[in-house]
């Protein structure tokens, strides 16, 4: 699947063709390693550097998405990319098997599951702030959860869709993408369980993110 | 999405019984459950001939090691 989307010059705030896909190889995990992972290892530096608090330094540092490439051959996980400009500008692994709902009138029901979604380093405010320039892109996150719901959708669990939430990211999932903060996890280093219902979801793809 | 393939499925009517419960309880269609199915079989298959093993605990904590063929 190759699905025309739009992302947002964050300089000019111009619409840019960009491609949704779902064929993600091995190759692009490579790609996450050599272009995305010295950047955000480098801002991360800087901000410490500068005496930024703890609580807003990239917490995904340390991820590395070549360690799923066994996962690209198994049904239950499913991998998303967007690109533009001849380059990766975000990174998504959904599950679709053995998650369910948590708000209690979705209890028991089979929903879709973000495991993973980064976004280029050069995509993120904070993290080109510590490098001195201004981020490229934005919209790209929301492109990905808009392709989360529709995979939902395409499952027949009519836009069902949780996640954990970093604490860095949880603002653009409530505020942003209108989920409902479920609840600490402490199963999951405590991080927040935050959910769409079929109701919000469908919200958030007709209305567009907040 | 990618493209799918049609096939017939013969269930006994317990089976059928079955799929329909769970159908209703699980809010998806029949085809849905059955999707379901095949991935999680296909993912625990993985995970045991990796050397994991799958568990079952119960309310008093106690794990029961779930056998898959």
């Amino acid at each position: 699947m190759r699905s025309p989307i739009q992302i947002v010059d964050a300089a000019t705030k111009e619409l840019v063709e960009a491609e949704l896909f779902d064929e993600v190889t091995v190759e692009h995990f490579l790609e996450t390693q050599t272009e995305w992972r010295p950047v955000v290892v480098e801002a991360a530096k800087r901000m410490l550097e500068s005496g930024a608090s703890r609580d807003v330094l990239p917490r995904h540092f340390h991820w590395d998405w070549t360690s799923k490439g066994a996962d690209l051959r198994i049904l239950a996980f499913s991998f998303f990319g967007i690109s533009a400009k001849g380059r990766l500008q975000g990174l998504m692994k959904l599950e679709s098997a053995a998650r369910s709902g948590r708000i209690v009138s979705q209890k028991g029901k089979p929903l879709i599951y973000v495991d993973y979604l980064e976004t280029a380093p050069w995509n993120i405010k904070p993290l080109m702030k510590a490098l001195g320039r201004g981020p490229e892109f934005s919209a790209v996150g929301t492109r990905l959860i808009e392709g989360a719901v529709r995979k939902s959708l395409d499952e027949g669990f009519k836009g069902r869709l949780a996640l954990h939430s970093l604490s860095t990211s949880e603002r653009f999932y409530l505020d942003v993408c209108g989920m409902t903060a479920v609840g600490r996890d402490p199963a999951k280093q405590n991080l927040l369980w935050c959910e769409f219902t079929p109701e919000q979801a469908e919200t958030f793809l007709n209305e567009g993110a907040a | 999405m990618n493209s799918k393939k049609t096939m017939t499925l013969n269930l006994t009517d317990q089976e059928m019984r079955v799929l329909e419960d769970l159908s209703n309880q699980k809010d998806l269609s029949k085809t849905a459950i059955l999707r379901q199915a095949l991935r999680l079989y296909q993912l625990v298959d993985v995970k045991l001939a990796e050397g994991g093993k799958l568990f079952f605990e119960d309310q008093k904590k106690e794990k029961a090691e779930l056998m898959v063929l």
